[in-house]
């Protein structure tokens, strides 16, 4: 009810403010200086005008009286504006991103001023959420990444692009497979067990927390992204957007002439395999001859497995669009096709996109938009093992027979690998695809009701719906057992959602207000149906023609509703000082019922001194701004029924074929949201126009943590969610931007850094860890991230053993390390390293001269050590003979005879000691830098164009991934840095069984008619 | 203000505050309110067979086996191997090995969900609920013997008094429960199977408890106890009930592949039906691989299985003793051409004979419905017994029984003295040939204060230095001849200690 009041309360304030008496008492009431009339010796004019720029009306501009600046006013929405003012009078306008100028009125009534833009992007207008601003007034800390910059990197997912590009947002990707999709991070790990994606925003609606569904937009239709980062920016979102925010705005036409675009690029995908190198047959022969007897006979074949696997691929990139419109309709329409085939054999992704963005001014108060966005997408899955047996299979087995036909090593006896698989041969036969089909609509309406004040209604609904398909051909190994077998997974997802707004714009005198009021509610269905069969002729991988099942069909559905409400002021003066105060309640059914709803708020304000006149006059400083704010926000991603105490009734419950319930999830009904309160603080500099700095500052502290707590199996359960103890990421980023030469030639340089630190700041019950035994036991006082494990202690000289760390405790309490040989007594310690980088962060330089540009993009991680999982697989001192090895690294060496100082025990047939098992041996030093991005490009001369009637065109090539420089012994030294919502069991930071990424090297054109 | 205006106001906040009409609670569609999964005797039903279901977790069967089974010497790992599984076999186990914690945290979880049903049910209650609530414990007090066995030592040692695991009363939170001795364990297990027996009144198929199954387990556990007394009356009961036979000829070399409610020898039995398959993750991949086309027919390491623990040359040795045993037909050596295939990942080199007792259900491949409690136990349980009672007659006569069924000569007092062979020797070898690869060897010989030697090629060899020598000798007394307690159950609840 409280909000009921609240939404009421305000909503009198705006019938208030908008009858014409409460005008002039605010008017009154705003013109404080009791001489503003008194001292004219002229008599006042009122005179009207417009302000534009060179793309049109400026709204929000301020006009001032310049012997009186409490006389002021300022353009409402379409750059119009009324004063009155002396007829002698000299009128300031200023608006943030233009330069101020000085018109004296020389009694004129009708006044048009055309402002000129200042040498940077202040003027830019960001789309923040539930409003756009001029990048200026921001009293909060944004990113904001043009679709200019978003050039360069391939890829058909936005996000990848954004890697390094804006400080503090850690994109990471543990593959190269092009059907998957990377990991994003916005300033440090602020959860747990819930979701650490940030929200995704496209066209002003809220799509998802980012990776929970298909893209519902191609990067080719981006116009720009703004990376919301600080609670005062993030507020809006506010219950859901406490992993940060990302709002992808698409294209619309722009007034006048049809503008037909079409782009191209195509080139090649290699798999990259950093320092890491498999033994060939004389390598593995010469190796496993220290421990065990290998017949000669092996050398006969030298397969190389993993380049059988991998291969070169293509990628394709074309899209074809139109924009254009009047001034009252605009369209933008665009096609795009994307094939990128992954390096590892088997693998690819096509998706088709259309999109068409239509606008239209119905009426003068009238606008309505329509959206509409389709998405094809096929994607290929390796299949039957293809990495695995790139990474694993021996040299020693043949890959094809003499008649050139893959080798089935089942009938092949002299077969030594350990899986007995040969992936070419079953890939001849096996299936692995999903078809994806997501589709979203919005109708938009925009309607102003009475000057300044408007009403929107934002709808949007979303399909998403997929069949997947896996077949293991009777021929193959992986279908032979069951004669044959196919999977069929179908979803089907809805999304409803609707968002009404009510939004009052003033201004009086220098004061700038605005009023936001929005109601929204979001509704989820998700519905799966999975069947299998078996039995099936060879070669006939439709469901028809299994003659049994594997096991019985499941599928269920799943909803979840989101409903709330918000309320926002936002206030500047004079340009000068901005404040924004917000504050959102909202609902969700993910929670426990008593405590479903969660009430957020924020701060946020600014001050632009260089509009103050003590530092007009100091030249160096062409910009300069102080922001801070506070806030609160939430976290809702933690899956749909988490509070609920459940027996599952699926098929896991039943017995002798008969259904059951059993216990599933112990309920905790006082769930609730896990909130963030968030402090920043930052500045904005520039100098002379040539050196822009942003800096901030950031305290996010996690309360409420959302914990899925591990309980003693006696408990009945595995876990139970729980919101317990806190935690604290905090930073800070820097953006440092500099043109270093302005000329015809030209040199930008773009540093920008994050540096985050983690802590646990405490936990309930009394416990001092969340995850005790855990390899990263999120205990109080470590990063949540800090290794436990035990720690390895080298190899014994005299024997060749593994050695751990033993701490023993002595009778005066204090701790001594020993060494042991037994895995066993190794005691798990702090590794005093962490899968948390120290910072993150990305350096571009862009120089061009004339049509000709040239820009290199590098990004690095820095400080984080990577659990090499795979190792275990080999790297293992003899534990498998059936399984390849690794070469030794430089600087590696194995213990051959005593007194030698190894890194790696001597190799024993069946394993030395349980050397492979979980310690400090596998942890590697993760830091890289990366040249994610080269790009040469040039701008053909349109004098050669216009004969063929082309307006402009450019053609460029570009490279990818070309060059790393790591220490890391693995194929790449890139991990997931959060933590895996599908897969508890893997460690966020650990590398297994990587698919490499790739380096890519593409030529494209873009064409303008 | 113009009435149009107006209007446009009340809608507009009709339209804001409509949000309000959808807050409500939502419910998953594959899964039940646990509050109201109790209330009603058909619901209860529904939970028991839930708590079944908990047991037939492939985290629980699996595992189980593998720490029991294992660490026999009928059976013999084939190749390195980095899962597990080697350490049970090798007796080089680590505190946070996987089946140790995954056979830990089902049981347990059958107990919580034993525990819930049985507090809901009161004792006065209808004969159907009874039989529930029967059911329940049993499965209970099953759970109880079996963590015993694998985290407690051997009853004889110490009389019991050795740390065993918590006992978890019904109705009662479990909190961070400590280890009860083994001895209260097993008085536990003994008091939840004697009340279900006399709750239990419904003679249900094999695969659900009944009173005769709490009987068979009593049996195996009082024999556990060196209760031997016991371990008589309770097979005598069983036997005495009559709804056991045991299967003869043909249908017994096909014991393993049939359905067990079609088994009349079965008392119990985890069953698995053709839908719950678990192929490369079931027990049975690791024993046997078949010949896609010709599942029966054993094909190469890979093919359907992984076929990596094979049954041991010592026990096909005891087995070629009588070259008519029936019980050849639970092993099959793999050939190709008719010529027998060697192991060539061990030394010395080995014949390779698979192990069928947990493929081939209903003619699939990995498919079994692992056997817990059948007929033929109860006779040789009640001559073990006898043979430490001193009952040397009645012990021959009940083995002598099995190996009739088997198809080998019987044994007389005169002639077993004649080689020097007392009761029990001969009681433990014919228990050997008749449960091998049940999980009944170690136990066996551990109970009876016997050491264990293995002297045949394996993976164990890898323990020795040099690792041609293939002998591994266990005494009942060794550290290991029982698991850690897992390392997650000691992190999550400071009561509990390690073994030694």
């Amino acid at each position: 009810m409280k909000i009921k009041s609240l939404l009421i309360f305000g909503a009198v304030g705006l019938f208030w403010l908008n009858g014409s008496e409460a005008f002039a008492n605010l008017n009154h009431s705003i013109n404080l200086n009791p001489e503003a009339t008194g001292t004219n010796q002229f008599a006042d004019i009122t005179i009207k005008g417009k302000i534009t720029d060179k793309s049109g009306p400026v709204p929000g501009a301020t006009i001032t009286l310049k012997s009186n600046p409490g006389i002021g006013t300022s353009t409402d929405g379409s750059g119009n504006f009324a004063i009155t003012v002396p007829a002698d009078g000299i009128l300031i306008i200023k608006s943030v991103g233009y330069k101020t100028q000085e018109i004296p009125v020389q009694g004129k009534t009708t006044i048009n001023i055309s402002l000129e833009e200042e040498n940077n992007n202040l003027s830019d207008v960001v789309v923040v959420g539930y409003s756009s601003k001029k990048q200026g007034e921001l009293s909060s800390s944004v990113s904001i990444i043009s679709a200019e910059k978003l050039k360069g990197v391939a890829s058909n997912d936005v996000i990848s692009m954004i890697q390094g590009k804006a400080p503090g947002v850690v994109v990471s990707s543990g593959s190269g497979d092009p059907t998957s999709a990377p990991k994003m991070t916005i300033r440090g790990i602020g959860s747990i067990n819930g979701g650490t994606a940030p929200l995704l925003v496209v066209d002003g609606n809220i799509l998802g927390a980012y990776g929970t569904e298909g893209a519902t937009y191609s990067p080719n239709d981006v116009e720009s992204i703004t990376i919301l980062k600080d609670a005062a920016a993030t507020g809006l979102y506010g219950s859901r957007a406490g992993s940060g925010v990302i709002i992808v705005t698409t294209k619309t036409g722009k007034a006048g002439e049809a503008k037909i675009e079409f782009s191209s690029t195509v080139g090649f995908n290699s798999p990259s395999t950093g320092n890491f190198k498999l033994m060939d047959s004389q390598q593995l022969y010469d190796y496993q001859k220290t421990f065990s007897n290998p017949d000669p006979s092996v050398l006969k074949n030298d397969t190389n497995w993993w380049d059988l696997a991998t291969r070169n691929g293509m990628t394709q990139n074309y899209t074809v669009s139109a924009s254009g419109g009047t001034e009252k309709t605009r369209y933008y329409v665009a096609g795009n096709f994307y094939r990128e085939q992954g390096t590892v054999v088997n693998n690819d992704k096509n998706a088709y996109n259309l999109r068409a963005n239509l606008s239209s001014q119905l009426t003068k108060k009238l606008k309505l938009s329509l959206l509409l966005n389709g998405v094809f997408t096929r994607n290929n899955y390796a299949n039957s093992n293809s990495l695995g047996d790139g990474y694993l299979n021996l040299p020693f087995d043949p890959a094809y027979n003499a008649d050139g036909t893959p080798v089935d090593p089942r009938i092949t006896p002299t077969w030594k690998g350990r899986d007995v698989e040969n992936f070419l041969h079953s890939t001849q036969y096996n299936l692995s695809y999903q078809r994806s089909l997501n589709l979203s609509a919005d109708v938009n309406l925009d309607y102003n009701i009475v000057k300044n004040l408007t009403f929107s209604s934002y709808n949007r609904t979303t399909f998403y719906n997929t069949f997947a398909v896996d077949y293991y051909d009777k021929r193959t190994k992986e279908g032979g057992a069951t004669n044959g077998s196919l999977y069929n997974s179908t979803t089907y997802k809805n999304r409803l959602l609707s968002s009404n707004r009510l939004k009052y714009e003033n201004s009086f005198g220098e004061n700038h207000l605005t009023v936001l009021a929005v109601g929204e509610a979001e509704k989820s269905y998700y519905d799966e149906a999975n069947l299998n069969g078996k039995n099936l002729p060879a070669g006939r991988p439709v469901m028809s023609t299994a003659t049994d099942i594997i096991s019985n069909p499941s599928g269920g559905t799943n909803e979840y509703n989101f409903s709330k409400y918000l309320s926002q002021v936002d206030y500047n003066y004079a340009g000068k000082y901005f404040a924004i105060a917000s504050f959102v309640h909202e609902n969700s059914s993910r929670f426990g019922l008593n405590k479903s709803g969660g009430d957020f708020y924020q701060l946020g304000a600014s001050w632009i001194l260089s509009n103050e006149t003590f530092l007009k006059d100091v030249k160096p400083i062409s910009f300069l701004k102080l922001r801070a704010s506070y806030g609160t926000t939430g976290n809702a991603e933690i899956g749909d029924y988490p509070s609920l105490g459940l027996y599952a009734i699926d098929a896991s419950a039943s017995y002798g074929g008969l259904p059951g319930a059993r216990p599933d999830q112990k309920g905790n009904p006082d769930l609730t949201w896990e909130k963030q309160k968030t402090a920043n603080i930052g500045f904005d500099i520039g100098f002379w126009n040539r050196i822009d700095l942003t800096v901030d500052l950031y305290d996010k502290r996690s309360n409420a943590l959302l914990f899925k707590v591990p309980l003693p199996s006696t408990d009945g359960y595995g876990y139970i969610f729980q919101n317990v103890g806190a935690l604290k990421n905090r930073g800070l980023e820097f953006n440092l931007t500099t043109k270093n030469f302005t000329g015809e030639f030209k040199w930008e340089t773009n540093l920008n850094m994050a540096f985050n630190r983690n802590t646990i700041l405490g936990l309930t019950e009394g416990k001092d860890a969340i995850t005790p035994g855990g390899s990263q036991p999120k205990a109080v006082g470590h990063d949540i991230y800090d290794y436990k494990m035990p720690i390895w202690a080298g190899v014994d000289p005299n024997n060749g053993d593994p050695l751990w760390e033993k701490v023993i405790t002595d009778v005066d309490g204090l701790n001594h390390i020993a060494v042991t040989n037994t895995y066993s007594q190794a005691t798990r310690q702090y590794t005093g390293t962490s899968a948390s980088p120290k910072f993150t962060g990305g350096f571009t330089n862009t120089f061009s001269y004339k049509g000709v540009s040239l820009s290199a993009f590098f990004n690095f991680v820095y400080g984080n050590e990577v659990y090499n999982n795979s190792r275990a697989y080999f790297d293992n001192d003899g534990l498998y003979e059936s399984y390849n090895a690794m070469v030794l690294k430089s600087g590696w060496s194995r213990w051959e005879k005593v007194g030698d100082i190894a890194t790696h025990p001597k190799p024993v047939l069946g394993g030395n000691h349980d050397s492979n098992q979980q310690s400090s041996r596998y942890l590697e030093d993760g830091s890289y830098i990366r040249l994610r991005n080269i790009t040469l490009g040039y701008q053909i001369p349109t004098s050669w164009l216009s004969k063929i009637k082309i307006s402009s065109a450019r053609i460029f090539v570009s490279g990818d991934n070309l060059w790393t420089g790591t220490k890391f012994s693995g194929i790449d030294p890139e991990v997931v840095l959060a933590p895996d919502d599908n897969d508890p069991n893997v460690i966020p930071g650990s590398s297994s069984f990587r698919y490499p990424i790739s380096k890519k090297i593409l030529f494209g054109v873009n064409i303008s008619l | 203000m113009k009435a149009n205006q107006i209007k446009i106001y009340i809608v507009v906040l009709a339209l804001i505050f409509s949000v309000s009409s959808c807050k409500k609670e939502v419910k998953p569609s594959t899964a039940i309110d646990d509050e109201s999964a109790l209330t009603n005797p058909g619901d209860i039903e529904t939970a028991t067979i839930g708590t079944y279901a908990v047991l037939r977790n492939a985290t629980y069967v699996r595992s189980a086996h593998f720490l029991t089974e294992f660490q026999g010497d009928n059976v013999a790992q084939g190749q390195p191997s980095s899962d597990d599984l080697s350490r049970c076999y090798r007796y080089t186990h680590i505190p946070t090995g996987t089946h140790g914690a995954n056979f830990w945290k089902q049981a347990y979880y059958v107990i919580v969900a034993a525990n819930k049903i049985i507090a809901a049910i009161p004792d006065n209650s209808s004969a159907d609920l009874k039989q529930l609530k029967g059911e329940n414990l049993y499965l209970k007090g099953m759970m109880e013997f079996n963590l015993v066995r694998v985290f407690g030592r051997p009853y004889p040692q110490g009389n019991g008094e050795n740390p065993g695991v918590p006992i978890l009363k019904e109705g009662v939170p479990a909190g961070t429960p400590a280890r009860n001795t083994v001895k209260e364990v097993y008085a536990a297990a003994i008091a939840d199977l004697l009340k279900a027996a006399d709750l239990m009144t419904v003679a249900k198929a094999d695969i659900f408890a009944s009173k005769e199954v709490a009987y068979a387990l009593l049996s195996r556990i009082y024999l556990n106890m060196g209760d031997n007394a016991n371990a008589i009356k309770y097979a005598d009961l069983v036997i005495a009930s009559g709804r056991y036979k045991l299967l003869q000829g043909a249908d017994y070399a096909s014991y393993f592949t049939k359905i067990p409610e079609a088994n009349s020898e079965t008392i119990f039995a985890i069953r698995y039906t053709k839908t719950e398959d678990q192929d490369f993750g079931a027990i049975g991949s690791m024993y046997y691989s078949g010949t896609p086309g010709a599942l029966s027919t054993p094909g190469a390491q890979g093919n359907t299985g992984y076929g990596e623990i094979y049954a041991s040359q010592q026990y096909v040795a005891e087995l070629d003793k009588n070259p008519a045993d029936l019980r050849h037909s639970f092993i099959a050596p793999y050939k190709i051409n008719g010529v027998l295939q060697v192991n060539t990942k061990i030394a010395p080199n080995v014949p390779m004979y698979y192990v069928t007792k947990y493929n081939l259900q209903e003619g699939i491949a990995n498919l079994s419905s692992p056997v817990y409690l059948r007929l033929a136990e109860m006779y040789l349980n009640k001559a073990e017994a006898n043979a430490k009672l001193g009952n040397a007659q009645l012990a021959l006569d009940d083995v002598n029984l099995i190996r009739t069924r088997a198809g080998i000569p019987v044994l007389t007092l005169a002639g077993i003295a004649a080689e020097n062979k007392t009761a029990l020797d001969i009681v433990l070898e014919e228990r050997r040939l008749e449960f091998a690869f049940e999980g009944q060897r170690a136990y066996d010989l551990f109970r009876n204060n016997r050491p264990m030697t293995r002297n045949y090629p394996g993976t164990h060899a890898l323990n020795n230095t040099p690792n041609t020598n293939i002998t591994q000798t266990i005494l009942p007394t060794d550290a290991r001849v029982i698991f850690y307690v897992p390392q997650y159950e000691i992190d999550n609840n400071k009561n509990l200690t390690q073994n030694p």
